[in-house]
């Protein structure tokens, strides 16, 4: 604010580009400290289309920042168009998992207390809580950010092995550590029939929508759980291994079904 | 001097999120941000992403600047990295000048005398080449590094060519004062 500024001729120059090197890095130096001139710089300035400039950077801030976990996807090497479509999931959003684990945290706490009916609620609930959430994951009701993303040129099939993938990554872990907590061989029975449980909700999906087979399949395995404990009052007959052979048949056949029925999955409105 | 929000005020209601405010910052300093980066890089696209990763960096660190000195030097700051960065993830851009070749018409020569004495005609002698250099370098304050990004040019030759251009303004100093 000396009272000097940049006269006419050397701001067309400047914004001209036809001034020599010292002239132009004067006039720089002056526009960082005025704010005069700066508004007369910009009233000139052609180069770019300010106005479309501004509406991207708006678009660009106003959609929020990635979440931890989007972030993580892309540090584990996935694009960051898939890493949002992914991460978009109500799945996600904490609730489902915070839901889950909290019923689990129950269920293993009154396992811990040696109550037989608590070893039995984790066996019973521990298995059907990552079909649930993956279930929640993708299917369009609970998300209804998935059906613009399905009428998009994009797998349907990668999006949602990608989001199965990504759920039992998150689910794994915290029901495998509670599994930790519980006495006796029990902890690790609940893993082949999870895994079992999945694919058959992955299956079922080619032709009802996702969450009502979970909610088919989780029905059926607490039915069965309840009959198991009224005959025989032990959970032994899960932990046998020719129970524990047939999770991993089902696993397997569900998951053939689903791949060979996979063409389904674009017909998402169905469901509805 | 009016009742017009400075620069700062504006920063500081950024960082509460008010849009409006970011809005009148990026019409203050986003036109002659555009020229200066401009002036560096042919490609008008690359300056115009640089312009808006410029506005996307503010928004999402407003505290970035730390109170010292004028706001538009910080921006600045900032642009020249955006460009140098943006240049870098696009190999085939030429950064190149587009007034490399202009000589100042007679009339600016004697006004360049007058007010920058023999450094102006020092400066206006020496190659294109050179001249980018010592714009990075000196000007701009790039280090060797994004001064190579910027110009596509190896960091060893960003050096030599300082090295260069220096004892090239120094000499024709020098025979002008004798």
């Amino acid at each position: 604010m000396t009272g000097w500024h940049l006269d006419d001729d050397t701001l067309r120059r400047y914004v001209e580009r036809v001034d020599s090197l010292a002239e132009g890095a004067s006039a720089e130096q002056h526009l960082l400290s005025c704010e005069q001139c700066r508004a007369r710089v910009s009233a000139a300035v052609d180069v770019i289309d300010l106005a479309a400039v501004w509406d991207r950077t708006r678009d660009t801030v106003e959609v929020p920042r990635p979440s931890v976990f989007e972030r993580l996807l892309r540090v584990a090497g996935l694009p960051g168009h898939e890493a949002r479509l992914v991460a978009v999931a109500s799945a996600f959003r904490g609730v489902w998992l915070v839901g889950a684990a909290a019923v689990l945290a129950f269920a293993a706490l009154a396992a811990v207390a040696g109550h037989a009916r608590g070893l039995w609620l984790f066996l019973a609930v521990a298995p059907v809580v990552p079909c649930l959430v993956v279930a929640s994951s993708y299917d369009p009701w609970l998300d209804p950010a998935l059906e613009p993303e399905l009428v998009t040129p994009y797998p349907a099939l990668r999006l949602i092995l990608l989001r199965t993938i990504a759920v039992l990554a998150l689910a794994l872990p915290a029901v495998l550590l509670l599994g930790l907590v519980i006495p006796g061989e029990a902890p690790f029975a609940w893993l082949l029939p999870a895994v079992g449980f999945v694919a058959v909700v992955l299956a079922a999906s080619t032709w009802v929508s996702p969450l009502r087979a979970a909610i088919a399949v989780s029905s059926f395995w607490l039915a069965l759980v309840w009959l198991l404990a009224a005959l025989s009052g032990s959970p032994g007959a899960m932990l046998q291994s020719r129970a524990q052979a047939g999770f991993l048949a089902l696993a397997a056949a569900s998951l053939a079904i689903f791949l060979v029925r996979r063409r389904r999955l674009h017909q998402v409105r169905p469901w509805r | 001097m009016d009742s017009r929000p400075g620069d700062a005020t504006l920063l500081l209601a950024v960082a509460e999120r008010d849009m409006g405010a970011f809005r009148t910052l990026y019409e203050r300093h986003a036109g002659w941000l555009a020229i200066r980066l401009a002036r560096r890089c042919n490609d008008r696209d690359l300056v115009a992403d640089a312009v808006q990763d410029t506005f996307v960096a503010v928004w999402q660190r407003p505290q970035g600047f730390r109170g010292d000195g004028d706001i538009a030097a910080w921006l600045w700051g900032i642009a020249i990295r955006r460009l140098v960065s943006r240049m870098r993830t696009r190999r085939s851009v030429a950064a190149v000048f587009e007034n490399a070749g202009a000589v100042p018409a007679a009339e600016d020569q004697v006004l360049l005398s007058v007010e920058y004495g023999d450094i102006g005609q020092a400066l206006a002698r020496l190659s294109p080449e050179m001249r980018a250099v010592i714009q990075a370098v000196v000007l701009d304050g790039l280090s060797a590094k994004e001064a190579a990004h910027l110009l596509h040019l190896p960091v060893s030759s960003v050096k030599t060519r300082l090295y260069r251009a220096k004892a090239h303004l120094r000499a024709a100093l020098a025979e002008g004062s004798s």
